[in-house]
């Protein structure tokens, strides 16, 4: 069954017989239908536009893309993209260059509905959060749009006061594929020791006082919508953190055979949220992890019992804790101090024994 | 190359190679393509002012200028038309479009439905769905590319993971071979006094010092630095040879090498300061910098700012005497122009 809603359509009639209108089919694609020709006429005698809401603008607009059909007395247009809420759609046809124009609009509705998305979460999750930290992960309960998006996101100090380009601003924006998870890199000239941002205005974050991470809520998420809410993530600074993590430091407590009890690996201090979930496995056994405890522990629960006897934790180099410090190699090396090099191993490995 | 449909997940820098073959990043694909465009005839370059390009685009994909992304702009050195990688819609379900602007400075749209190209996988791409055990969920890594680049028959593309801190710089050759071919080097920047760290790279632009192929590249913590090609080899570490700190604020967006009355100069488009033109006449004998740069300063190689250029987001060159910009206004509009070369 083939049902055509006749939408909304108004006509300057130019020759009474022929009508120019937006239908849309069972598919909901609205299509221009000119009716009531006499005779063949070119495509180009239909030519629709995407109004911009701005008339010097508009009167330049080339016309939109679309597939033209014709039957007997009749001329379609069917847009290529699917029409977009709020924007006003003008059918312009002209039997011949000189006649009369005939136009319909169409305008689908903007969606009238509240603003639901949030920000769900932001890691690290912990309030101090040391001076050279290299980035947050901000988290969305809905995905988000792209586009200028540093304009919402703010660092205030504690006088409320903005501080000045505290992130890497970077245009491809990164993003996770579902677009729920922004990274948010602190400008790395903030943090380097020895590089003009950091010897001129200093670092982002300053060791002793307090900052909040700020997201407005005029941030749109994937729908169009603002924000429910704005958000406020505010914490203290400690101090720099140059240590390389060390896995031999890492406590692990470890369930018994025979069980789906979840393996315990505490940190003594916390690890990116991203790459501790990532990077950290129980060689051969298959199974699902979490990272607790404001990224201080790492859990994962066996998809079969436990077998007993030893097992091998393996963690790749390039894990980073909150300063982006890897296992064997500190995020800045001095170059004029001895220090531990590079670990050619692409992973280190630490052993535990399942008991019966 | 092959015939056939190219599907892209998403198009970021875009950058003409030889005979029209325009090499478009898909990061959501973790992929480069390279699409005969067929537009081989050589053309010469007009001047150009189209206002209000993004409405104009906006306008043909049906879509309004706020749903319309540019991302890059790349004109084609044989027909000097200029290509731009769009993206309707801001959302993750957005459509990649290839645009190119007539003489006219009408937008059309480049079909990808039937085209020559070919396609070369990033190597170590992430893995959608499934990675390692005890993690189900989408894996949620990506690697960015932030800038792309041609030089004689290698393609170069700068990444930046939104997870690791760090970067990777790739030459592939081209015509593409075999998967997972090319070399990928980690940048570090070794000249911060006496620490050395990774340093992703904003944009970068390919460069002769003599017969010697280099790079010109900004890092993401402002100096501009200088290597040979020659030592991107599989797994190498290299500590680019820093030439001029530009300073505080600057956001390094684009960059091209030109030459006017036989000097060369480089021309850097930043966020902030107008743009910056620099002589590299002196890069071979440039010494690096070796101790961190105060006051405010500049160092190393000359530069001038030209405060004219205001409000740049994307930068090419036309020809020898003009360049081709995407200009921000008022209100985010934006107009697409030939400015002549400083």
């Amino acid at each position: 069954m083939i049902r055509i809603f006749l939408i909304f359509a108004w006509a300057i009639v130019a020759r009474a017989e022929i009508t120019v209108r937006w239908v849309t089919s069972e598919t909901n694609k609205p299509v221009v239908v000119v009716s009531g020709l006499s005779q063949r006429v070119a495509h180009e005698a239909l030519l629709v536009y995407a109004d911009q809401g701005d008339l010097k603008a508009d009167m330049s607009l080339p016309p939109m893309l679309g597939r033209y059909r014709t039957e007997p007395g009749r001329l379609y247009f069917e847009p290529r993209f699917p029409l977009e809420r709020g924007v006003n759609y003008r059918a312009v046809f002209r039997a011949s260059p000189k006649a009369l124009a005939i136009i319909a609009s169409f305008k689908l509705p903007l969606e009238s509905a509240e603003p639901t998305t949030v920000v769900a979460h932001v890691y690290p999750s912990a309030d101090v959060l040391p001076e050279n930290l290299l980035k947050f992960y901000v988290h969305f309960s809905a995905p988000m749009s792209r586009g200028r998006i540093y304009e919402h996101i703010h660092l205030l100090d504690e006088r409320g006061k903005e501080v000045e380009l505290p992130f890497l601003e970077i245009d491809e924006e990164l993003w996770d594929g579902a677009m729920k998870r922004l990274t948010l890199f602190i400008d790395p000239g903030r943090i380097k020791r020895g590089v003009q941002p950091l010897e001129e205005i200093g670092p982002a974050l300053e060791e002793g006082k307090q900052f909040t991470l700020m997201i407005d809520e005029g941030w749109r998420d994937g729908a169009g919508r603002a924000l429910k809410e704005s958000f406020r993530k505010t914490f203290k600074v400690g101090p720099p953190d140059r240590e390389p993590p060390d896995p031999a430091q890492w406590k692990i407590t470890v369930p018994r055979a025979g069980t789906r009890e979840a393996l315990r690996v505490a940190f003594p201090k916390a690890m990116d949220h991203a790459l501790a979930l990532r990077m950290i496995r129980v060689a051969n056994v298959e199974g699902a992890a979490a990272v607790e405890d404001e990224e201080k522990l790492w859990k994962f629960v066996p998809s079969t019992e436990w077998r007993a006897g030893s097992h091998k934790l393996q963690v790749q180099t390039t894990i980073e804790d909150l300063a982006g410090n890897n296992i064997g190699k500190p995020f800045e090396v001095d170059v004029f101090e001895t220090v531990q090099r590079r670990i050619t191993n692409a992973t280190v490995e630490v052993t535990f024994v399942i008991r019966e | 190359m092959k015939e056939g449909k190219l599907e892209l997940k998403s198009a970021g820098p875009i950058t003409f190679g030889p005979e029209g073959i325009l090499f478009i990043a898909d990061t959501k694909s973790a992929a480069i393509a390279a699409v005969a465009t067929d537009d081989t005839k050589a053309g010469s370059a007009k001047p150009t002012k189209v206002e209000g390009i993004n409405q104009k685009i906006a306008g043909l994909l049906g879509s309004s200028a706020d749903q319309v992304l540019i991302d890059d702009m790349a004109v084609n050195p044989v027909s000097r038309n200029t290509y731009l990688a769009v993206s309707r819609g801001r959302g993750a379900d957005a459509t990649p479009v290839l645009i190119r602007v007539k003489a006219d400075g009408t937008p059309e749209v480049v079909s990808l439905d039937k085209v020559k190209f070919s396609r070369a996988e990033l190597p170590d791409a992430p893995t959608d769905g499934v990675v390692g055990q005890g993690n189900r969920q989408s894996n949620p890594r990506r690697e960015s590319i932030t800038d792309i680049g041609f030089l004689e028959d290698r393609l170069l593309i700068a990444g930046l993971s939104n997870e690791e801190f760090g970067s990777t710089l790739r030459a592939i050759p081209f015509p593409f071979k075999t998967v997972a071919n090319g070399t990928s080097v980690e940048i570090y920047h070794g000249a911060h006094g006496r620490f050395e760290t990774r340093s992703p790279v904003r944009t970068f632009v390919p460069f002769k010092v003599g017969n010697e192929p280099h790079l010109l590249a900004a890092y993401t913590c402002t100096p501009l630095v200088q290597f040979p090609l020659s030592q991107i080899k599989p797994g190498a570490k290299i500590k680019g040879k820093t030439i001029a700190e530009l300073g505080n604020r600057n956001r390094p967006l684009d960059m091209i090498v030109y030459q006017k009355d036989g000097k060369d100069y480089l021309l850097l488009a930043n966020n902030s300061r107008g743009i910056m033109k620099i002589s590299t006449d002196q890069i071979e004998q440039s010494a690096s910098i070796e101790e961190p740069v105060r006051d405010g300063g500049k160092k190393g190689l000359a530069y001038e700012t030209i405060e004219s250029w205001k409000g740049i987001d994307q930068l090419d060159r036309l020809d020898n005497q003009n360049a081709m910009v995407l200009r921000r206004g008022e209100g985010g509009a934006l107009s697409l122009e030939s400015l002549a070369l400083p």
